[in-house]
């Protein structure tokens, strides 16, 4: 037993240090190394070898903007190169709103008089904040169920009780985290460079489903207890919209491994959320006088709609 | 046609074709592994039952 927590301790470290590894290489473009904010206006570009200088310094090679705003050029007045010419600093006019993430594209970069190609490259603040407000974002702020209304059948079809509704809670977000992240990683290092990028949902389906086998399958042999306590809902879970529209999400967004990992940890746990609200107040409603006309269903609709109203409370709050 | 896309389609195939084989192969063999041994009179009662229900 003591041998088995071992290598389990150890595969777990192992899974760690490949997310790190993973998490910090992103490649944008095979020019790019990284992208960063600097100061509060400036933006710094490492490339990956030495770039032309009279490429680099005309300022009308880059365009800027926000990534929600694209028609919203920011003003760049100077662009510097450091001196092994791998570094180019942009300067902007306004200060830059650093919890939106900015889209820079660099234009025909040129090194050594070979042209590159065009490079469209995000930019964004890595910090452990912006993590976390992306986990509360998806699990409160933009709970998937009450403000997008997403697995809406699943929701209501395993919501009557207390126990089976957070045990659907639980299945599903160990589902969803392990899916997301093997979406993201074929979507970044498969699809993407092959340009498959449009047959992203019928990839991620099959992801979806392969991950609930496999779970499926190990979980009956390895705990056979926890298997029979998730029962009919490991299965449900494919039929389930949310864990398809993560993956979806995350390959609109670009977003990097610990990202993707928060929002669909955040998904999960909402999930979860919601189901415990709702279970619990269908557990009291069982004893309360209900019009016969509005009992079942209909009655679960209309207490949906009411957690969706004060959800919506929560809509615009920003952390951090 | 324009030969770059047939090319994509082509390469588009031969990956997916790919990943479908390399996960295929991998369920195959957790199943292989997380192998649970079912008595087998449970499935011959369950014949011998009615089974409408």
């Amino acid at each position: 037993m003591k041998i088995l927590g071992r290598k389990y301790l150890l595969l777990n470290i192992l899974l760690i240090i490949c997310l790190f590894l993973i998490g910090g290489c992103k490649p944008e473009h095979r020019f790019v190394k990284k992208t960063a904010f600097k100061d509060t206006n400036k933006i710094v570009i490492e490339f990956a070898g030495p770039v032309d200088e009279t490429w680099a310094k005309n300022r009308s090679n880059y365009t800027a903007c926000e990534k929600p705003d694209p028609d919203i050029r920011l003003k760049i007045i100077d662009v510097s190169l450091s001196a092994d010419k791998k570094k180019a600093t942009l300067v902007f006019a306004d200060d830059l709103n650093k919890n939106q993430p900015h889209v820079v594209t660099a234009t025909k970069i040129s090194s050594e008089g070979k042209s590159l190609g065009t490079a469209i490259l995000n930019v964004k603040k890595f910090y452990l904040g912006y993590l976390f407000s992306i986990l509360i974002g998806a699990m409160i702020i933009n709970n998937f169920v009450f403000t997008k209304y997403l697995g809406l059948c699943v929701f209501f079809g395993v919501s009557q009780k207390k126990s089976t509704a957070v045990g659907m809670g639980i299945t599903f977000t160990l589902v969803i985290v392990a899916s997301a992240m093997m979406s993201w990683f074929i979507y970044q290092f498969v699809l993407q460079p092959y340009r498959l990028d449009f047959l992203q949902i019928v990839v991620f389906i099959g992801l979806v489903s392969l991950s609930v086998q496999a779970v499926d399958t190990i979980l009956r042999k390895v705990n056979p207890l926890l298997f029979k306590a998730f029962g009919v809902y490991l299965v449900l879970v494919i039929a389930n919209c949310i864990i398809i529209a993560v993956p979806l999400i995350l390959a609109d967004n670009e977003y990097n491994a610990w990202e993707s990992l928060m929002l669909s940890l955040g998904a999960g746990l909402g999930f979860l959320i919601a189901l415990f609200l709702m279970s619990s107040v269908r557990e009291r409603l069982e004893l309360a006088n209900v019009p016969p006309t509005y009992r079942g269903l209909p009655i679960a609709f209309v207490l949906a709609g009411l957690f969706a109203l004060s959800f919506l409370g929560f809509s615009g709050m920003s952390i951090f | 046609m324009d030969p770059i896309l047939i090319k994509m389609a082509l390469g588009g195939l031969a990956v997916l074709g790919c990943i479908g084989l390399f996960f295929g192969i991998g369920l195959a063999l957790a199943a292989h592994k997380f192998a649970v041994e079912a008595n087998p009179k449970v499935e011959e009662v369950l014949e011998i039952l009615s089974g409408a229900q």
